[in-house]
């Protein structure tokens, strides 16, 4: 990184592929947004449901659990007229895999963080992830906590408003979601989007 | 059954013919390819049947000695043949659950399909066997064996080939003595073919009872299956790789004798794999012998005569197993057999629900298991609420077996697949030999090797496709985010079924995991022109995941693997992990020094983070680092020794912390060493990344000066056409005008013709024209000769009037005389004036009156008029 940067003659883009800029906020101009999303969370939380209901619109209540981390993307149009691309990284719940998780949420634009409404154990994972994200992620990182599995009201053990609380506490965006029902899911990310900071006009 | 194949036939467009689910823009893909593997499967059945039947006649000679061994080994073989009616592969699996779902337990709907088909076709088969081998005047009832065996359609298809393709069946046939037939008949006995084979072998009363009742599921776990007599010589050898490596293990358990996780597997580790690496050698070598050790421990193994064959086998083994084979061979593979301890599996199993969660599997394990049970190959016909339970039983007892892993995602994978392929407990043990041997160190908490794995890919990508990583740098991709899930997850998930197996088929074999490395670095040769034409990183990544899922040419991914990569050997595998594996447990070691396991786990990350900008070839390091390697490891032991010497003197117990504390110095000790030796490479890296990076500059300049050379060609090449086009244009316009002036230039012709003819038209006028003025002065010169007449005439007549008549009447007459003069005078003037002053006889102008009646009359008249007014 060091040496790269100190040589001279470099275009300002090569520079950025090596620093790893591009993926940093991924912009690629104003009115086209590149995104790196990272998805992390408690295993079963419906992580990867979550992403295919967005990407694909489908859900499936027998998903494959993952493993390591899989890959997909979605581009949204804003009102505004820009349109967003998101890269996002589902990655694997359990907690031995958080040993790799640094790989995926590094240079992530945004951080999604979900749990299961009716699991009061993933709410603290969650915690556990938002706190890695503010040490560990991007210093300019945008942050979403999720409340998934809305629908299952009448199982729910976490409150909205612990799950409101802790989200205004630490400068998040909050959104309960059902993959289920599709409920919530584009609105997360349209906010996320919105929530991103727009390049300026150098790059 | 059939209903269900009914059921299979809504579903099996959307799966393949192993039962996993299709990708919907897989189906397409896939139905291409079914005919393939269709006839590669063909090929390579028979290829082994060639094989198996050849080890059999080798090894009849032995069979004895191996029935000895078996019995020696305290297995359930007291009867050989009892055990091999027992052995249902399926059997155990599909016990759980009823009957008519055995057929779907080993391969998918479409296999049960194409069976049921080619059920037909056996008969037809059959039959023509039973002709052919007749008219060779074979023994009938042999042939009636085979064809009442239930053998399964591909093999007697094959049987027959080789029956009607060549003369060498009969020999065959003739050769494999009776009692081999009927233990391969037996072996061959498959789930699908159970009414047969109840039929065949009516005292199998386990079979009965798996098949009609289900109640007694305990019975049914504990089931295990020997393999068939065939693959004894296959299974024979790899157990004593078992062996070798057991022996290994138990030396260093003994040796180490403490239990500290951390340095000790640091430290076994790494003699263990050289050690394991010798054994491995010796296999391939062919020759146990010399070494004193295990010629010593495994006096049997050493007498076996049968490793000639070795190298045909791997020929094999990289051509696939056939389907039908499949679980036995990969049992044998794994050397399950050596493997088993007799009544383990069960003993763990009624120990987990006996203990129940307090001494049991740990809740977070089980809860794990729970959730991702459904999310094992979901839907797939074999997993059924029996299956499930299999699937929970195994993975429990694992966890329970080796708590230094327990449960780990991917796992459950595993454990699903060989459920499918055989007997839960045969399936148990197969799992065991994978994860605790293959995979040590893989799964455990920290996963260590794993993260180890991925930076010895790292490194081999660079090495091998530099230009490949130069691309995925730039756009900001890092090969380890997809080679990672692909390590884990053995490919499950990430290839079609058909390669993943193929895979697991030589990784099986090879016992280790360099078919890993070969893979991955296979799939990026296939796909690495792709990924070049990548623009942003996103794209990369999603061409790469699709390219790897849709890869169908199963065989062309395996011989790249094995043949475009022969310099991956797992000794250079090892040499590697050994140098990159400091740097994971610095990191493991931090954790453990902050008593956090959740803390900073960013250490694969950041390790590979800055092994990114490390262009360097191994080979240097590697020299370099050699003198400090082993001065590291003659340190690091000396210390274990210690080590060792402390905590079996103090019996451990007593002085934790300074064991503690020593296992650290030791590591802190390693780590500084690493350290120095890698701050020493670390400046030969940079300097050649210097030199690399000037030249790729220089690279990227030229390259630019061409962009901008083309681009300039290109202007060019605009701006011509451009001139072109307006050439074009003028000449368009030229041509219109020169048309234009042809045309005027016809006009101007026919115009001048025009004057021309006019001129004529004037000449012929003034031709008339003189012609008619020759006239007039014929006509003047008449008229003046009649005037002359006229005068003469009123002379004459003047003449004889005065003779005649007074002076008087002769002046009135004179008046009348000289006024017609003077009319015709002045008639003549003013004709002359009028037509071209032609000179004009005053004389000549009085005859015109009597020339022309009607005028001279008027004229006369008029002349009358003038006179009658001059009268008045
Ligand atoms: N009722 C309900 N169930 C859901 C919802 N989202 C997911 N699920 C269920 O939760 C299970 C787990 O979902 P996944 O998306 O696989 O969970 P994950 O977070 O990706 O888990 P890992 O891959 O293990 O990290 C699924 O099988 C679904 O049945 C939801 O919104 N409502
Ligand atoms: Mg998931």
């Amino acid at each position: 990184m060091g040496c790269s940067s100190s040589l001279p003659g470099r275009s300002s883009e090569q520079l950025g592929g090596l620093n790893n800029n591009p993926e940093t906020n991924g912009v690629s101009d104003a009115k086209n947004l590149r995104v790196k999303l990272v998805l992390l969370g408690d295993s079963g939380v419906g992580k990867s449901c979550i992403v295919l209901r967005f990407v694909r619109g489908q859900f499936d209540p027998t998903s494959k659990v993952t493993i390591g981390a899989s890959f997909l993307s979605q581009t949204i149009a804003l009102q505004d007229s820009t349109t967003v691309k998101f890269e996002i990284w589902d990655t694997a719940g359990q907690e031995r895999y958080a040993a790799l998780a640094p790989l995926y949420y590094r240079g992530a634009a945004v951080g999604v963080v979900v749990y299961d409404i009716t699991s009061p154990e993933s709410f603290n994972k969650a915690q556990y992830w938002v706190k890695e994200l503010q040490k560990h992620g991007s210093p300019d990182i945008v942050l979403a906590l999720v409340g998934n599995k809305a629908d299952l009201h009448e199982k729910r053990e976490v409150p909205v408003q612990d799950g409101i609380d802790y989200a205004e506490k630490n400068g998040m965006f909050f959104i309960e979601t059902s993959a289920k029902t599709a409920d919530n899911i584009n609105q997360l990310f349209e906010e996320i989007a919105k929530r991103i900071p727009r390049p300026s006009t150098s790059s | 059954m059939a209903d269900n194949n009914k059921a299979f036939l809504v579903e099996h467009r959307r799966r393949d013919s192993y039962g996993f689910a299709l990708r919907p823009q897989h189906i397409e893909r896939y139905r291409e390819y079914v005919s393939i593997y269709k006839e590669e499967e063909g090929e390579r059945s028979s290829k082994w049947k060639n094989f198996l039947d050849r080890q059999l006649e080798y090894g009849q000679s032995c069979s004895c000695e191996e029935e000895c061994k078996e019995k020696s080994q305290g297995e359930t073989t007291e009867c050989a043949l009892e055990s091999v009616s027992n052995r249902g592969r399926e059997g155990d699996y599909s016990s759980g659950k009823t009957s008519d779902s055995d057929g779907s337990t080993k391969c998918g709907p479409e296999t049960v399909l194409q069976l049921s088909e080619e059920d037909k076709e056996e008969v037809q088969c059959m039959e023509e066997l039973k002709n052919e081998v007749q008219s060779s005047k074979e023994p009938q009832n042999e042939v009636q064996h085979l064809g009442e065996s239930g053998k399964e359609a591909q093999h007697s298809e094959q049987l027959q080939k080789d029956v009607q393709l060549s003369e060498e069946p009969k020999i065959e046939v003739q050769s494999a003595e009776p009692r081999d037939l009927q233990n391969l008949e037996d072996s061959q006995k498959e789930a699908q073919f159970s009414e047969k084979l109840i039929k065949e072998v009516p005292p199998s009363e386990v079979r009965k009872e798996d098949s009609h009742s289900k109640e007694t599921k305990a019975s049914k776990i504990k089931k295990w299956s020997l393999i068939r007599p065939s693959l004894h010589a296959i299974e024979n050898l790899m157990s004593f790789r078992v062996k070798n490596s057991k022996e290994k293990k138990n030396l260093h358990i003994a040796k180490a004798g403490g239990h500290l996780p951390l340095p000790k597997e640091m430290e076994s580790q790494t003699e263990e794999d050289v050690e394991e690496e010798i054994c491995v050698k010796e296999i391939l070598d062919e020759n146990f012998s010399t070494s004193a050790e295990t010629s010593s421990e495994n006096t049997e193994a050493t007498k076996e005569p049968f490793f000639p064959w070795k190298e045909e086998l791997e020929f094999l083994v990289h051509g696939g197993v056939p389907k039908d084979l499949r679980g036995e061979v990969w049992q044998a593979f794994v050397g399950v057999k050596a493997r088993r301890v007799e009544r383990y599996y069960e003993e763990l199993l009624a120990e987990e629900l006996n203990v129940g969660e307090s001494d049991g599997v740990p809740i977070k394990w089980k809860r794990q298991i729970e959730k991702d049970i459904p999310r094992t190959f979901p839907g797939h016909p074999a997993l059924d609420d029996h299956g499930r339970d299999s699937l929970r039983r195994l993975l429990l007892a694992y966890a329970k077996h080796n708590p230094s892993v327990g449960y780990c995602q991917a796992m459950n994978f595993f454990a699903g697949l060989l459920l499918l392929l055989m007997p839960e407990e045969n399936a148990f043990w197969t799992f065991v030999g994978i994860i605790d041997e293959f995979f040590d160190g893989y799964y455990t908490e920290e996963m260590i090797e794993s993260q180890v794995d991925q930076l010895v890919f790292e490194e081999l990508m660079r090495e091998r496709f530099p230009k490949l990583v130069n691309h995925l740098d730039y756009l900001g991709v890092q090969v380890t985010w997809l080679s990672g899930p692909w390590f884990l997850s053995i490919f499950v998930n990430m290839l079609p079924w058909e390669s993943v197996l193929r895979i697991w088929d030589v990784l099986l074999f090879e016992g280790n995991r360099v078919m890993l490395f070969r893979t991955a670095l296979a799939l990026m040769e296939l796909y690495s022109p792709a990924l070049l034409t990548t623009k942003d990183a996103g794209d990369a990544i999603t061409l790469l995941q699709n390219l790897a899922g849709s890869t169908f040419d199963s065989s062309q991914l395996v011989l790249t693997a094995c043949m475009g990569f022969l310099a991956v050997t797992e000794a250079r595998l090892q040499e590697m992990r050994k140098k990159h594996r400091p740097a994971i447990l610095e990191i493991v070691e931090e954790r453990f020094k902050k008593g956090r396991v959740w803390n900073d786990s960013k250490g694969l990350a950041s390790k590979l983070y800055s092994f990114k900008h490390d262009h360097v070839p191994l080979i240097e390091e590697e020299k370099i680092g050699e003198g400090e390697v082993s001065q590291l490891n003659t340190c690091s032991s000396n210390l274990d020794d210690f080590l060792i010497g402390l905590s079996n003197n103090s019996e451990a117990d007593s002085l934790p912390d300074l064991q503690e504390q020593v296992v650290w110095m030791k590591v802190e000790l390693c780590r500084l060493l690493d350290e120095k030796r890698s701050a020493i490479l670390r400046a030969e890296e940079l300097e050649t990344a210097l030199v690399e990076m000037v030249k790729e500059d220089n690279r990227r300049e030229l390259t630019a000066k061409i962009e901008l050379l083309e681009q300039e060609v290109a202007e060019l090449r605009q701006a011509l056409a451009d001139k072109k086009e307006q050439e074009y244009a003028m000449l368009q316009v030229l041509m219109r005008v020169e048309q234009e002036q042809r045309i005027t230039e016809e006009a101007r012709l026919n115009a001048e013709q025009a004057a021309s003819t006019q001129k004529n038209a004037v000449c012929v006028l003034q031709e008339k024209y003189d012609k008619a003025m020759a006239k007039v002065a014929q006509m003047e010169q008449r008229v003046v000769m009649a005037e002359s007449m006229l005068e003469a005439t009123i002379h004459y007549e003047s003449g004889q009037a005065r003779a005649v008549s007074s002076p008087r009447s002769m002046r009135n007459p004179s008046t009348s005389i000289e006024s017609p003069r003077r009319r015709i005078s002045l008639f003549g003037l003013g004709w002359r004036d009028r037509n071209k002053g032609k000179p004009v006889n005053e004389d000549s102008s009085d005859c015109t009156s009597s020339n022309d009646g009607k005028d001279s009359k008027t004229l006369l008249s008029h002349n009358n008029n003038k006179d009658k007014r001059q009268q008045d």
